[in-house]
């Protein structure tokens, strides 16, 4: 069998799996991130006065939504795939499979789930005239194909580091949450001061700032940003795939 | 005929060390930068193995001889230390009793994923999902989460995956002891089947009347080496004589000390032979035992021979004094007594022969002195002893059925 038949096939069980034995089945994905979002608004919009400076800035709800999304889909990736060789190590120790595609379906599974929620809360932004170019909805969701390889690439890293040391997924969380605050998703880059370009290292700050862009018009993102971004994409799903490779013969004796 | 589908050259699996969760560290650090690891645990060492198309070899062996992690290996599932291991053709496994199932989901959601697993899939799956339900038999159970099954039930239900899938090599572990009564003898025809059609089987059991029945070959596996292979009776037999000495071993170192040499057992020749080595003889041979004694005290000792099982089981014993025979003097306090079983017809296996010296009125026992025994030969017959019987009533014979000694 082929490994994409194979994939597909754990990647809808993982989907399946995700919404058995919840009533609302795939509504939670929307649901979970809409709770998200209003906690969020109460505190920064309500509470706080958040606002985005500038004369025509966008409103901070859609400022929010438009970068948030595809940050939990690439941290929840990265931090559910941690365990996806663990978790699986009964059927490691007793067929023979390629276990790349056990991650592979675990971040697949959450891009899925997230990318058509985004889909659907932007559109729903869009209508209610928030503001949103609906037209930058294309790049927007080609833009998810390189955060997928290099959550893939993270995640691979993560899978197979976590069979070796189970710390990894207990610390994962708590470094998303410190990368969630340290990209411009809650806040614009220019607010942050001098601060601004240790945010670039960020991975995700390209990302945050260029759904801004095109769905927003709020600042740019060159060329130059984007062919980096790409080869940072590149590089890390590489090498994330050599040191899954590298580790994969040793799992069966470390699970 | 030599079409080879398995072909292990040197092979062998090491763990490593992992007492400590720095061990752990340590361990992923040193195989990123591709260093091995030191510390290990060898559990294989330098496997060689061909595997014929059509054969049927068992694996023996104690717990932790490296069975599992034999057919591991050849599954694919672990990844060699040393040395390699070619297969050509498919390969359907029950390791471990299980076949990888997930707890969460239904027996039938696991037979979908389980075949997929093996390449089947679509179309073709459907089409034998209720071929595989039906072999399982475990009724409405299919519709219930893995977890909440017997051993047994998870058994039926891979084994009915592995063999709805007929694979080129058939790899069971174990498998054979866990379901009932029932569904081994429904799995034992299916293997007979299949081997008929031409299957090829790797058994690893502790049954050895499951090996002798399903196996030609066998390889008994000691300590991560391959001890021993060849024909299956061979190789059992052997296996379990190393198993009955071992277990009268531990019982023995106590009973040493305990004899009053008045009448004292000076030597032993089994059918001529003096040494300490057990002799071995066909199945139905004639077994001669003479026995030289010394008496301290100038009468006359009587001789006790018994023939016990290797774990101790007597098996048969007799005096001289009960059957009324008197010992032969050989010189000045020595006697000598000799008796011939002829046709001896112990089944084949490892026995021991006792020799006693008693007392002339054949009430106490003085001395003790042991010799091995191996009866050779393949039969599949049961217990200690051929019994003479007779069938009675003759059928037709059936079309291909071998005329049995």
């Amino acid at each position: 069998m082929s490994v994409a038949r194979l994939t597909l096939r754990f990647f809808r069980r993982e989907l399946k799996n995700r919404f058995a034995g919840s009533f609302t089945g795939g509504l939670w994905a929307l649901v979970q991130p809409l709770i998200q979002l209003a906690v969020y608004s109460f505190v920064f919009v309500y509470v706080l006065k958040a606002r985005i400076p500038g004369a025509d800035a966008p409103g901070y709800v859609p400022f929010l939504v438009t970068a948030l999304w595809p940050w939990i889909a690439f941290s929840e990736a990265i931090t559910r795939s941690a365990t996806a060789v663990q978790d699986n190590a009964a059927l490691i120790g007793k067929v023979s499979l390629p276990r790349e595609v056990l991650v592979v379906a675990t971040v697949a599974t959450s891009f899925a789930v997230h990318l058509t929620g985004y889909v659907a809360i932007v559109v729903a932004l869009a209508l209610a005239g928030k503001g949103i170019d609906v037209a930058g909805l294309i790049p927007a969701i080609l833009l998810f194909v390189p955060l997928f390889a290099l959550a893939l690439g993270f995640a691979l890293i993560a899978a197979s580091v976590q069979v070796f040391v189970r710390d990894l997924s207990q610390a994962l969380p708590q470094l998303f949450m410190l990368l969630q605050f340290a990209a411009p998703i809650f806040y614009d880059a220019s607010q942050t001061g001098a601060l601004a370009r240790w945010l670039a290292l960020n991975p995700f700050t390209f990302y945050a700032d260029a759904f801004h862009a095109l769905l927003l018009h709020h600042g740019e993102v060159g060329l130059a940003r984007l062919a980096i971004a790409l080869a940072v994409a590149a590089i890390v799903l590489f090498v994330g795939h050599r040191v899954f490779r590298r580790l994969d013969p040793h799992f069966e004796d470390f699970l | 005929m030599s079409d080879v589908l398995i072909a292990a050259r040197g092979l062998g699996k090491a763990y490593p060390k992992v007492h400590r969760n720095s061990d752990r560290l340590r361990s992923l650090g040193r195989l990123l930068v591709g260093a091995r690891d030191r510390d290990r645990i060898s559990v294989l060492r330098d496997v060689n193995l061909d595997v014929v198309r059509g054969e049927s070899l068992g694996l023996v062996g104690e717990n932790g001889a490296g069975k599992s992690t034999l057919l591991k290996l050849i599954t694919g599932v672990l990844t060699p230390t040393t040395g390699t291991v070619e297969v050509r053709g498919t390969i359907g496994a029950l390791l471990e009793l299980g076949a990888g199932f997930h707890p969460e989901y239904t027996g039938r959601d696991n037979i979908a994923m389980s075949a997929a697993l093996y390449g089947l899939d679509g179309a073709r799956l459907r089409e034998r999902i209720p071929e595989i339900i039906e072999f399982a038999d475990i009724g409405d159970y299919i519709d219930e989460p893995v977890k909440h099954y017997s051993s047994g039930m998870v058994v039926r239900l891979g084994f009915a995956v592995v063999a709805s899938l007929r694979p080129d090599i058939l790899v069971t572990d174990e498998v054979l002891a866990v379901g009932d009564e029932s569904f081994q003898k429904k799995c034992v025809r299916w293997i007979e089947d299949y081997l008929a059609e031409g299957g090829t089987l790797l058994l690893v059991s502790h049954s050895m009347y499951h090996v002798q029945k399903l196996c030609k070959h066998a390889c008994w596996l000691r300590g991560g080496e391959i001890a021993m292979s060849g024909d299956v009776f061979d190789v059992t037999q052997a296996y379990l004589a190393y198993h009955e000495r071992k277990t009268t071993a531990q019982l023995e170192s106590a009973e040493l000390s305990r004899s009053g040499h008045e009448f004292a057992v000076t030597d032993i020749t089994l059918n001529g032979v003096d040494s300490a080595q057990p002799l071995m003889i066909e199945h139905g041979a004639d077994l001669r035992v003479a026995v030289g004694l010394r008496s301290r005290d100038g009468r006359v000792p009587s001789l006790a021979i018994g023939l016990v099982r290797a774990d101790g089981t007597p098996v048969y014993g007799v005096s001289s004094d009960m059957d009324g025979h008197v010992l032969r003097p050989a010189g000045p306090g020595e006697y000598r007594g000799e008796i011939e079983f002829p046709g001896l017809s112990l089944l084949p296996g490892s026995y021991a022969i006792r020799v006693h010296s008693m007392d002339p009125e054949g009430v106490r026992l003085f001395d003790t002195v042991e010799r091995g025994l191996v009866v050779r030969g393949a039969s599949r017959e049961f217990g200690l002893v051929r019994l003479a019987h007779r069938w009675i009533g003759e059928g037709a014979p059936p079309p291909a059925a071998d005329a049995d000694a």
